[in-house]
């Protein structure tokens, strides 16, 4: 399926485990070549992580980005009251019905949208918002309440649930991965149970140390103890999973041939980058991207619609590419923020922190166009909106529906799912 | 949670002179400096605990000296930012991208300077600790762009480093550079803009829980009318855009000024354990110590201490808790201190081209002046994941690959000539320094830079597979010292080098 896959088990990797001394390799590393019972026993009821299964790419927009500019209400005149300079006039809107549309740096989306293939959440949020970027960013990782403090991310929650003891958890071959993120190891990803992910700059890079030093390294990096979950356990954990990976990955993003023209700013880049993985067949489920610098406190015009043209460029290359490689069915893309921001524009010809925004929805088994209801505007000057749909849901759909893990236990709670998979995930999420 | 070998009433104790060793100085000098070498070690032992916190954090510190380029970009600002405004509309956009250019060259050199700056054992833990405030009082040159302003802004934090915090806090509101990261510049009477007191409150002195909405609000009102010029750097209050009414926070209403509001924050019981809270992330440990901890030394600070920056980096590094054994060896290094930490060990000079430096920090994932947003690093495990780790090993490797004069450009090859007049010339290891242990047997060998590298033993394993590298293969002198670089190298990318 993968057209130009160049040979996407190493089977150089699989080697070096046995070199390692085995550490935690077992039979089922090699689980495509181990009896079906013994494998299927060992995964009990959780589907497990491996190549033609449903893919979830996670889009952060970091800073909080703006959603009422992003999906304007432009028949609305509270919308115009409340940003006398900041509004978009209806002529430039890019319209998707009767009354919204998107940011006129949103030419791809709006086609998308068009083609069936990208839905938008409108006004998604959570009660008792939080206006801090940190705490905000923080419930949207964990999926907690506002008032609740949880030390394991959505993601990760999911790993624990969905993947452990599965063939790729044992074999190293990352379960999530993230590409350009801010801090390093996205919260999302904060798990109770070890499992293996890597993270990577946009650009990748090759390194020129020797394999002389890789296998010394390999070594010494072996005889630390085992047994704690210090820093000291940390760092040789990540070396040695970042050395068997890193080989891997760097071979095969300098083989992949994107299929679509990528823009060369980071976050189309770690989108190719995402994309060329997938095509490697890797049995990673989750990746995370983030697109950085939506907190436009100050000429908000100029900031977002430069982010708004690479995330829409982004988005719509990286579904060309996967279309041209026959993945698009195999992969649904979300994004988040952790707030938007105030519907009553500053002094500064920017916007203030506030609370509920749209979220796209992205892939070729996605129910296309609007989703929920629109926020309603009539409020009163720096007054926040009310959010109509709970994150959770939409966390709980990409659970349920595209990943196919029950959503309840990762919640902690039952949030309703939406609509938004005309078709369900190949293979369906059986049990 | 750790379990910790001190009381809460004991920690803050000055560690029993018994226990002050080597062992403890180089505990001392990693986690308040960049390393610890040898010599540095046997001084600090001699000389007592008190003396060398008193030698490392002076009454008054020598300052890093303002860089040529970045004076001449100040002297030059006013004078393009008139040629920017009164250039036609079509040579505008020309002249703006001259410009943002020379600001982004003049602080990568800013950054250049400063790393040899700091490389300095005597510049060491005043850096850093200079490096920590402004982890707490973040400004981006991403967003200010103006590399005179940062500079100032630091200058600012290393002038008020070990002085009365609420001076510090003062002056930072009165910092250029952090007027225009966080929308001071933009507050004004009929319109507050918040994003200065929230994060005031959050972010540099209380912490999230310790104030309410309404205060920000009040306090946003406080601060308006602050008013910089980027190009010319200067603060002014315009007083008909300062609000002079009657403001509410934390209770206590007044016609507060930010000052007034500063003073405030001070009396509430929060600010007191808010910086050791700081300071216990960035120098001590990834596991914060417990609520009593904290306040123990919060209100101890508060009260007997005045708020005094000196007083509470004397009280935290000679303490119990400090030194417990629980900490020893403990602590991710960061990028920075990776970086300055392997040039001091190898007793090698900061190679002053920019792409040595800037690249190396921003694949390890510390750009300076660059944090990546409001609350600065995370630090700890965040520093470390697959490609940050191979950024450090990365790193690593140039330190052994002698550079490449001949592919460097002109501006380069002038910046390597001047730093060789001024005597630092030791860029990369040369066989030269190493021949002294290329004669010992392997295991001497590996026992000296495990002693001197690692803040804790290694276990046997590590130290056998290391010698055994060495012993095994051709005794021709050149094949052996090739294995010693190579164990070198491989120890500096090992886990273990990554703590301190």
């Amino acid at each position: 399926m993968a057209k130009n896959t160049p040979s996407p088990f190493l089977p150089s990797t699989r080697r070096e485990f046995f070199q390692l001394g085995g550490k935690g390799i077992g039979l089922l590393a090699f689980s495509r070549f181990a009896p079906a019972f013994l494998v299927n026993s060992t995964l009990a009821a959780a589907p497990a992580p491996e190549k033609d299964r449903s893919i979830l790419v996670i889009v952060q927009l970091a800073g909080g980005n703006d959603g009422l500019n992003t999906l304007v209400p432009f028949e609305d005149a509270d919308y115009y009251r409340l940003r006398p300079t900041l509004g978009i006039p209806k002529d430039k809107v890019l319209a998707l019905s009767d009354t919204l549309g998107l940011h006129p740096s949103c030419a791809a989306l709006q086609g998308l949208v068009h083609d069936g293939k990208l839905a938008i959440v409108q006004n998604v949020g959570y009660p008792n918002p939080n206006r801090s970027h940190f705490r905000s960013t923080e419930i949207w990782e964990t999926g907690s309440d506002s008032n609740e403090f949880v030390d394991t991310g959505w993601i990760g929650r999911y790993m624990d649930n969905a993947c452990a003891g599965s063939p790729a958890d044992d074999a190293h071959d990352p379960l999530a991965v993230h590409i350009n993120t801010l801090n390093g190891v996205p919260e999302s990803f904060a798990s109770s149970q070890e499992h293996p992910t890597y993270g990577m700059l946009a650009y990748g890079g090759g390194r020129k140390d020797s394999e002389e030093t890789r296998k010394l390294l390999e070594k010494v990096a072996d005889d630390a103890p085992k047994d704690d979950d210090g820093p000291s356990s940390y760092l040789r954990h990540t070396l040695m999973d970042a050395l068997v990976t890193e080989k891997k990955v760097q071979s095969v993003l300098a083989a992949y041939k994107p299929s679509a023209t990528y823009a060369g700013n980071a976050f189309a880049t770690s989108l190719r980058n995402v994309a060329g993985l997938i095509a490697s067949g890797l049995p990673t489920r989750v990746y995370f991207v983030t697109l950085n610098g939506f907190d436009t406190h100050v000429n908000q015009i100029t900031q977002q619609a430069n982010l708004l043209t690479q995330l829409s460029e982004g988005l719509a290359a990286f579904q060309k590419d996967l279309e041209a490689h026959g993945l698009a069915d195999q992969v649904a893309t979300m994004t988040f923020s952790e707030f938007g921001r105030r519907p009553s524009e500053n002094e500064s010809h920017g916007t203030d922190h506030g609370t509920a925004a749209p979220l796209f929805v992205m892939g070729s088994r996605v129910k296309g166009g609007l989703h929920g209801t629109a926020p309603s505007l009539h409020i009163e000057h720096n007054q926040d909106i009310t959010y109509t749909t709970d994150f959770r849901s939409v966390y709980a759909t990409m659970l349920d529906t595209w990943l196919g893990s029950p959503s309840e236990r990762i919640l902690a709670g039952k949030f309703n799912d939406l609509p938004l998979f005309a078709a369900p995930s190949v293979p369906a999420a059986s049990s | 949670m750790m379990k910790l070998s001190v009381a809460p009433q004991d920690a803050w104790q000055p560690l029993p002179p018994g226990d002050w060793n080597a062992d403890a100085a180089r505990h001392l000098l990693r986690r308040s400096g960049w390393t610890a070498r040898p010599a540095d070690v046997e001084r600090a032992v001699s000389e007592g605990l008190s003396a060398t916190i008193d030698r490392l954090f002076p009454a008054s510190p020598t300052l890093f000296p303002e860089p040529a380029m970045v004076a001449n970009f100040a002297e030059a600002a006013p004078a393009y930012v008139q040629r920017i405004r009164t250039a036609p509309p079509e040579d505008r956009r020309l002249l703006q991208r001259e410009q943002r250019e020379r600001a982004q060259a003049t602080l990568t050199n800013m950054t250049v300077r400063w790393m040899q700056f700091a490389s300095q054992a005597e510049n060491s833990a005043i850096e850093k600790w200079v490096l920590f405030l402004s982890d707490i009082y973040v400004v981006s040159f991403e967003k200010v762009y103006n590399p005179p302003l940062i500079f100032k802004h630091f200058d600012i934090l290393a002038r008020h480093a070990l002085g009365p915090a609420p001076e510090l806090t003062k002056a930072v509101s009165r910092s250029p550079a952090m007027m225009i990261y966080l929308d001071l510049n933009q507050n004004q009477k009929k319109a507050p803009n918040e994003n200065f007191a929230r994060e005031l409150f959050e972010l540099f002195l209380l912490g999230e829980g310790n104030y309410t909405e309404a205060d920000i609000k009040q306090a946003a009102r406080a601060f308006t009318g602050y008013r910089t010029r980027p190009a010319f750097g200067d603060v002014i209050l315009v007083d008909n855009q300062h609000d002079d009414g009657e403001k509410t926070v934390f209770g206590e209403t007044g016609n507060y000024n930010g000052d007034d509001v500063i003073d405030a924050a001070y009396r509430q019981p929060a600010a007191g354990a808010f910086l050791p809270h700081e300071m216990v992330k960035f120098y001590l440990s990834d596991t914060m110590l417990p609520r009593d901890y904290l306040y123990g030394l919060g209100s101890a600070w508060s009260s007997e201490g005045e708020y005094s920056l000196r007083w509470l980096a004397r009280r935290f590094f000679a303490s119990r808790i400090f030194f417990a054994p629980e900490f020893r060896g403990e602590f991710i290094k960061s990028p920075v201190q990776f970086y300055l930490g392997l040039l001091q060990d190898l007793s090698l000079d900061v190679a002053p081209v920019p792409r040595f430096i800037v690249g190396p920090l921003r694949q390890m994932g510390q750009i300076l002046y660059q944090p990546p947003n409001v609350r600065g690093w995370v630090g700890g495990r965040n520093w470390i994941n697959s490609a940050t780790l191979a950024a450090r090993r990365t790193m690593t490797e140039s330190a052994f690959t002698a550079i490449d004069e001949d592919a460097l450009n002109a501006d380069e090859q002038v910046e390597i000539v001047a730093a060789r007049l001024n005597g630092a010339d030791r860029f990369t290891v040369s066989d030269q320094s190493l021949r002294s242990f290329a004669g010992m047997t392997p295991e001497a060998a590996v026992s000296h830079f495990t002693s001197i590298l690692l803040a804790k033993p290694p276990m046997p394993a590590f130290t056998a597979a290391l010698s055994d590298f060495i012993a095994q293969g051709p005794a021709e002198p050149a094949q052996r010292m090739h294995r010693l670089r190579r164990a070198i190298a491989t120890l500096l990318e090992a886990p273990e080098y990554q703590l301190c």
